[in-house]
């Protein structure tokens, strides 16, 4: 499966909305999406994850990365996850301190309003 | 006769989510639980990608073999590669949450049952997947 990108602006949020797998060869692209956003001054990013059918570490560097860019702007990047499977590398690599993380995009938008 | 199955893949990363389909359904195939099919995709993902960057850092055109095998309630598969190899980091508890690369490793040791490295004309990675095991919740302690 092939990696699916697209964002929208809700509240005062950028949406990235990511659906398939991200792994070595896909992302590439995901890096490219969130390079391009900052650059347009997109500073504070959602990352919705509940559509992504795979992550590995490429996918976890890439994330990193994004969330160091934001935050040289005083931005910030969070990440919408539900899915157990995805949340456990999160934990195995201690970036669950690191990223805030939500269960639905509501209730990050809420708790970000 | 052989009890394995092994792969040679193009050293290509378009071909890591082929890897991950064919050693995932090896496993399921073996017994392997849903959940711990999903660790086994993770950490083969990892070990593939590992091996098709040290061919590229050393332009070497050879392809990267895997092979995958049952045995004893075990579902073992070995990634290898013609780099030079490296020394694997130790587990360690602090880690800078900055550096974008290096969570490979890591990642591999919490899935995998079992995991060791041995240099054989190459880096050889065998990663070890206990079939009655079941999947932890990736808390680390």
């Amino acid at each position: 499966m092939e990696l699916s990108l697209d964002h929208r602006t809700e509240s005062n949020f950028t949406v990235l909305e990511v659906g398939g797998e991200v792994d070595v060869y896909t992302a590439p692209k995901l890096r490219e999406k969130l390079v391009e956003l900052v650059s347009d001054g997109h500073y504070r990013i959602m990352v919705d994850m509940t559509k992504v059918e795979f992550l590995d570490s490429t996918g976890l560097g890439v994330l990193v990365g994004g969330l160091k860019r934001v935050r040289s702007h005083d931005g910030t990047l969070g990440l919408v996850c539900n899915q157990e499977r995805i949340l456990k590398i999160f934990r195995i690599t201690g970036l669950t301190k690191v990223f805030p993380i939500y269960d639905s995009l509501d209730e990050a938008l809420q708790d970000l309003a | 006769m052989t009890d394995h199955v092994e792969l040679r893949v193009p050293s290509d990363p378009a071909y890591v989510g082929l890897t991950r389909l064919l050693v995932s359904a090896g496993a399921r195939q073996a017994g392997m639980a849903g959940a711990k099919v999903e660790d086994l995709k993770i950490a083969v993902s990892e070990a593939a990608t590992n091996a098709m960057r040290a061919h590229r850092q050393h332009e070497s055109k050879e392809p990267v073999t895997i092979l995958f095998r049952a045995h004893a309630a075990r579902f073992e598969v070995v990634v290898a590669d013609a780099g030079p190899g490296f020394d694997p980091q130790p587990p360690t508890a602090f880690r800078d949450w900055r550096a974008e690369s290096g969570l490979g490793v890591t990642l591999m040791r919490h899935l995998a049952d079992d995991i060791s490295f041995s240099r054989k004309n190459g880096m050889q990675v065998t990663l070890l997947f206990d079939l009655s095991r079941p999947s932890g919740n990736g808390v680390v302690e």
